[in-house]
């Protein structure tokens, strides 16, 4: 337990919409540890990319705590306690979380290598090893090339790239093989598990692909704990 | 419908496009109409202030009696066209004011003082009921008879005199009007560009709906009709608005000058706003509205692409050239207008694609700071922006130039006015000799006065002067005597070493058209004919004179031969530590008249740097209109631009960079954009500066203005460029906070 990456103790949220209060998420509770990895799997709009958002600090619960690398934080009850909470999670997410969307993950302005190269630099590491991750996973060619100028599973491979460029303890992914073919998603896949076996980082994966699912050591299927019950 | 569906949902989900749009036209048309209306004033101001210094011909009686009431109706009745002018002299701040009668200038005509009976109210003319009212509280006064011409004739008892309050500014305010016009041009290249960018910045938005339109069967002919439709209906609905706007504007503007006078005056003497708007002004803003965002469509869409390509970049920079060697080498006015435009057609094309190149390789170089791979990513934004904001950018550079160029012109105008001014009213007091009197016992009577100033004899007459094979050229003649200090002060173009020295040893001085038009320069040996005698004399120096398009010559009073007949003389003199009503008193018996008229220089000097100063006034203004249009167009533009841009600067917080970090970057980037544009500013300002002051101004009137810069303001228009990047800045700020709030919406 101890030695857990990510630890989620009853977590809440819900969101208002139109003067009326939907909650999302209610009372969910997980525990991730190194070189782990769980599915969040459920319908659409069963709260996948909000479990997510709250697990980097994009956005705050209702309730609950949450334990990342060691920092853990509650609900902020004073404006102080929001504002260095936010700063602490900046900088989790700067060295030691990593997330990967289904699409826009790079700057349009840089080539893959200086992507990689910036958000490398970000999480303090010196530069100089972007070409070879890119290698790794299998876009070395298109290094020069601009985000515009590369496929959809090229450019999802370079984003990968980026993450463990930066040597994270958490990879958080909201479907990054969704908007990719059958075939592409599974070689992004195989990158994306082998890369996380080899670094031991922990992982977790929110995507609607059963088979790709399937693959990770743990599920946790939002649609049998939908907090409102019906839908 | 569908189409009407399909266009109103659009704006529905995006009413700030639509705000956008209409935003803009507005502005764009009160801008114009600020303009038109400012120009129409600063025209008639000009046009009053030379009135009140031109020279006319005034009637007197030949008995040497001040006329009154009395003569003016006998003069009427004879048949002549007279009109009163009454010249109430108050003490200093007021200052001098005329009143003149509209009514009785009706047979003047075009050439009626005081400009057209309907436009009385401009400083420093009153109507003359209003003066004499002034005149009754114990104001000093004096009234003249003016007259139409010089060739009418007069009834017995009566003679013709020469009115002069000072030298003539026609065409120094010629020369400003024409600038004034050329930068009009200018603002409505400016409105056009801002307007253009914000409507292209909306179908490049609306691109894919249009796609879906078409993909559902509507025809894309259809899609420009209704988008035509649009706009047409949404410039009508945006212009009068902006009308009002504009007039309510330039009439504050112009309005606040005119209360100080009123306040000083107790009278109204300053008709701010026009009283109607000015329709013209819509009508042009409306066919620019429609012209400047329909143009694609009628344009072939090769055209468009070849705009860009590397091939239509050589096309640029061959049109920035040829317009550059057409301004410096033009012989006539309507090239150097011609050529002015291709240099900014030329600079417009270009100056986007080379800063966006200019970030680029700045982004590429791997020394010092450009290794921070933070700072190559801000640097590739910026090259973005500069290729997306491109017509915004020029639009901001155009009007950053025109300030420029308006500031250093006015400046110039203005210096050089005063100094003008300064220099040819160089004495306190201005004495005209009387008709039949003899200049020459005055002459001898100021000089034997202990204690008294400067003083010198000003003669004005005609000679010939000869050009090559043997011909000769009537031209003014202008005669000192003696070579006073009053005289030291005068800005000489050129000249040899002690030129007044030169000219007492009987050199000549030249005004500078006339050194234009005939080719001299210093140095160079003159063949001039006075009367019956022949003089051959060196030119010792080129003197500035804005006032008149005629070539003058200046000697020394001692070179006149005994034959000459003067057509004009006066004194200026400085009373040092004499009276000068005691002076007036003694040149009375001298001359035995029982009346001297003497004008007070300093007064008619701030008369006419009075009206002249609200001119500048009005111009500045004018030109600071358009930076201000200028720089909320790309915080428009910016702002729309940076939604499709605001997740990235997201993705920078994703990846952990603090929110203040992210704010900094921010600031950065739009700080260096506005400066950027402020540098690439620069060189055209100073380069339209030179065209209006030594292209226009020589080819139009013959003189040339000084050129000169004041980089000062240059600074003044960076800090102004700073605090627009630091207001984008704020205003993409406020959209990254609300748009990651919005995707939060938690409770
Ligand atoms: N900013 C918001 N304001 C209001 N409701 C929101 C907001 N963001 C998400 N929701 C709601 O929260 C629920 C969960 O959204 P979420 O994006 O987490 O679903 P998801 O499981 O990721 O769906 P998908 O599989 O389609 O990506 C949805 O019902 C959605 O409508
Ligand atoms: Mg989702």
């Amino acid at each position: 337990m101890s030695s857990a990456v990510l630890v989620a103790r009853g977590l809440s949220k819900d969101f208002t919409s139109g003067g009326q209060r939907v909650p999302v998420l209610s009372g969910l509770s997980l525990c991730v540890r190194p070189g782990e990895s769980l599915a969040v799997v459920g319908r659409s709009g069963s709260g996948k990319s909000t479990l997510l958002n709250l697990l980097c600090g994009l956005q705050a619960p209702k309730e609950g705590l949450i334990t990342v690398a060691g920092e853990s934080f509650r609900r902020p009850r004073k404006s102080s306690e929001r504002s260095d909470d936010d700063a602490r999670w900046a900088e989790l997410r700067r060295r030691s979380i990593g997330v990967v969307f289904q699409e826009a993950n790079l700057m349009p302005a840089l080539s893959l290598v200086d992507n990689v190269r910036l958000r490398a630099h970000l999480a303090g590491h010196a530069t100089g090893g972007e070409r070879g991750w890119l290698e790794r996973l299998g876009v070395g060619a298109e290094a020069d090339r601009y985000p515009d100028q590369v496929s959809g599973g090229q450019a999802q491979r370079a984003a990968l790239a980026m993450v463990f460029a930066m040597a994270p303890a958490l990879i958080l992914a909201d479907e990054p093989t969704g908007s990719l073919d059958r075939h592409t998603a599974d070689a992004v896949a195989d990158c994306l598990f082998a890369m996380q076996g080899d670094s031991g980082c922990a992982l977790v994966l929110a995507t609607h692909d059963s088979e790709l699912a399937a693959r990770c050591d743990h599920l946790l299927d939002l649609s049998a704990l939908d907090p409102a019950g019906t839908e | 419908m569908m189409l009407v569906r399909a266009f109103i949902s659009h704006y529905r989900r995006h009413p700030l496009q639509l705000a956008a749009l209409a935003l803009m036209i507005v502005l764009a048309t009160m801008l114009w109409t600020g303009v038109t209306v400012l120009t129409d004033q600063a025209r008639t101001s000009l046009f009053q202030s030379e009135q009140a210094v031109a020279t006319r011909v005034h009637v007197v009686r030949t008995d040497a009696q001040p006329v009154g009431v009395d003569d003016f109706a006998q003069l009427r009745m004879a048949g002549v066209c007279v009109a009163p002018w009454l010249e109430i002299q108050r003490p200093p701040p007021e200052g001098r004011v005329i009143g003149i009668d509209p009514l009785a200038m009706g047979c003047f005509g075009e050439a009626a003082p005081g400009g057209n009976a309907g436009e009385l109210d401009g400083a420093p003319f009153l109507d003359i009921s209003e003066a004499a009212k002034l005149a009754d509280d114990g104001y000093d006064s004096r009234l003249y008879l003016l007259t139409a011409n010089g060739s009418v004739v007069l009834p017995e008892g009566y003679a013709l005199r020469d009115f002069s309050l000072g030298p003539s500014t026609g065409e120094l305010a010629d020369s400003f009007l024409l600038n004034l016009d050329a930068l009009s041009l200018l603002v409505l290249l400016i409105t056009g560009l801002l307007v253009r960018s914000v409507h292209r910045l909306g179908i490049a938005q609306r691109q894919q709906s249009f796609d879906l339109l078409y993909r559902f069967g509507v025809p894309r002919e259809r899609v420009r009709q209704f988008l035509a439709l649009e706009l047409v209906v949404l410039t009508g609905i945006c212009v009068l608005p902006g009308l009002w706007l504009g007039a309510q504007l330039a009439g504050m503007l112009g309005g606040g000058f005119g209360q100080a006078l009123d306040s000083l005056f107790d009278v109204t003497v300053y008709a701010g706003s026009a009283e109607s708007l000015p329709w013209q002004a819509a009508g042009v803003m409306v066919v620019l509205v429609l012209a400047v965002c329909l143009v694609d469509w009628l344009l072939p869409r090769r055209w468009q692409t070849a705009a860009v390509s590397a091939r239509g970049r050589l096309l640029a920079v061959a049109v920035l050239l040829f317009g550059l060697v057409g301004v410096a080498l033009a012989p006539g006015l309507g090239w150097v207008f011609v050529g002015t435009a291709l240099v900014f057609a030329g600079t417009g094309w270009l100056t986007p694609g080379l800063l966006a190149l200019l970030a680029r390789w700045l982004s590429d170089r791997t020394d010092g700071k450009a290794s921070d791979p933070l700072t190559r990513w801000r640097r590739r934004e910026l090259a973005v922006m500069f290729s997306h904001l491109a017509l915004p950018v020029v639009a901001l550079q155009f009007a950053m130039a025109t300030v420029l160029a308006v500031q250093a012109l006015v400046t110039t105008f203005e210096q050089t006015f005063d100094e003008w001014l300064a220099q040819r009213l160089e004495a306190e007091f201005y004495v005209e000799v009387p008709r039949g009197a003899d200049a020459g016992l005055a002459a001898e009577h100021l000089q034997s006065l202990a204690g008294i100033g400067a003083w010198h004899r000003v003669i004005r007459g005609e000679a010939r002067m000869t050009v090559d094979k043997g011909e000769s050229v009537p031209v003014d003649l202008f005669a000192l005597t003696p070579v006073s200090d009053l005289v030291a002060g005068w800005t000489l173009l050129a000249s040899i070493d002690q030129p007044w020295r030169g000219l007492e040893q009987g050199g000549v001085m030249l005004n500078e058209q006339l050194a234009r038009r005939r080719q001299l320069d210093v140095g160079d040996n003159l063949t001039v004919t006075i009367a019956d005698s022949v003089i051959s004399a060196d030119i010792v120096a080129i003197y500035a004179d804005y006032g008149r398009p005629a070539g003058e010559i200046l000697v020394a009073g001692g070179a006149l031969p005994e034959s000459f007949r003067a057509r004009f003389e006066s004194f200026s003199v400085n009373p040092g530590d004499l009276d000068m009503a005691d002076i007036r008193e003694q040149l009375a018996d001298v001359w035995s008249v029982p009346e001297v008229t003497v004008r007070d220089n300093a007064s008619i000097r701030a008369l006419a740097s009075q009206v002249f100063g609200q001119t500048f006034l009005l111009t500045r203004a004018i030109s600071l209109l358009t930076l201000v249009l200028a720089a909320i167009a790309l915080l428009i533009m910016g702002w729309v631009f940076f939604t499709t841009r605001v997740w990235y600067f997201r993705l920078l917080g994703i990846w952990g960079l603090p929110a203040r970090a992210i704010q900094r970057q921010l600031r950065r980037l739009s700080v260096t954009l506005t400066l950027a544009v402020t540098m690439a500013a620069l060189p055209l300002g100073i380069w339209l500066t030179w065209v209006l002051v030594s292209r226009i101004n020589p080819l139009a009137f013959g003189w040339s203005l000084p050129m000169d810069l004041y980089p000062l303001f240059w600074i003044e228009l960076g800090l102004v460029a700073a605090v627009t990047g630091l207001v984008v800045a704020h205003l993409m700020r406020r959209q990254l906070v609300q748009r990651a709030g919005e995707a939060q919406g938690e409770t």
